[in-house]
């Protein structure tokens, strides 16, 4: 299986532009089409989404892809199914643009306009993600909740190599 | 740190105010009246948001009841720094697996634009 690049993989970055803001921003060693039909098509999206291992997978995963059109995503692990991702798409610029928005159902409140772009760079192609929160509090929750999640992840980890000392 | 305290100095990194006396108190301690002095604000205002950040534990006072310098404390702001880490370590993953993922579909394009050929 090919390894992705080390080269691609620093081209990574988070920032928050504004108080209400997260922006994640990378370079793809793909073209264009290709990374747009990753991000829409439903078989592909189940391939790289969720927390895949061979524990977890992306059980729903629905795309309606045209304006005012719905999206679900919903990932599945030992512990369970999780709780669902959706939204509606808001604008498509096939290959270039999508305004859709997020919603976590943890948190229906708290949704997000999420703005993709995707431009043409030397032949890959980099992925642009805004997602803006109604409020800088609701912002930095999100914040919170991956620190959240990348602890649970590594106390998993942790709990693999305890179970591999035993 | 307690959740809560995440929240405390969340919130009093939200204003622009004190967010410039922050960055000015990078540069070294100053005293309430040359925070001041950029902000077309009264002392008790001023002194308002340097009790919001005391609070949030992202400055130290001094003792001195006639001068009490105000100077900067990074550890909240480092823990701060620390929960956009894990939130970009999640997004990491995600892209790293979407960038191996392009690389089958761009494999599988090929092959089949190759048969495509041959027919």
């Amino acid at each position: 299986m090919p390894v992705s690049s080390v080269a691609n993989s620093r081209t990574f970055k988070v920032t928050t532009p504004s108080d209400t803001d997260i922006q994640l921003t990378r370079l793809f060693d793909a073209p264009r089409h290709l990374v747009y039909e990753a991000l829409t098509k439903p078989e592909h999206v189940r391939r790289w989404w969720g927390i895949l291992d061979d524990k977890h997978s992306v059980p729903v995963c629905e795309i309606d892809l045209r304006v005012g059109g719905a999206w679900r995503f919903v990932g599945e692990g030992p512990e369970g199914r999780m709780p669902a991702f959706y939204g509606v798409y808001r604008e498509i610029v096939p290959r270039e643009r999508l305004v859709n928005t997020e919603f976590f159902e943890l948190f229906p409140d708290a949704g997000s306009v999420v703005t993709t772009v995707l431009t043409e760079e030397g032949g890959k192609t980099r992925m642009t993600v805004t997602a803006t929160y109604p409020s800088k509090d609701v912002r930095d929750m999100v914040l919170k909740t991956g620190m959240e999640h990348g602890a649970a992840t590594s106390y998993d980890r942790l709990e693999e190599v305890a179970a591999g000392l035993a | 740190m307690a959740a809560d305290q995440l929240s405390t100095t969340f919130a009093a990194l939200a204003d622009p105010t004190r967010r410039t006396i922050l960055a000015r108190l990078a540069t070294g301690e100053r005293s309430v009246s040359e925070l001041a002095a950029p902000f077309e604000m009264s002392m008790p205002a001023v002194s308002k948001h340097l009790r919001v950040l005391e609070r949030a534990g992202l400055i130290v006072r001094g003792r001195d009841a006639q001068w009490r310098p105000c100077r900067l404390n990074a550890s909240p702001l480092k823990q701060v720094a620390d929960w956009t880490e894990r939130y970009r370590h999640i997004w990491e993953a995600r892209f790293d697996r979407l960038d191996t993922y392009l690389q089958q579909m761009k494999a599988k394009e090929k092959a089949h634009a190759r048969k495509q050929r041959r027919k």
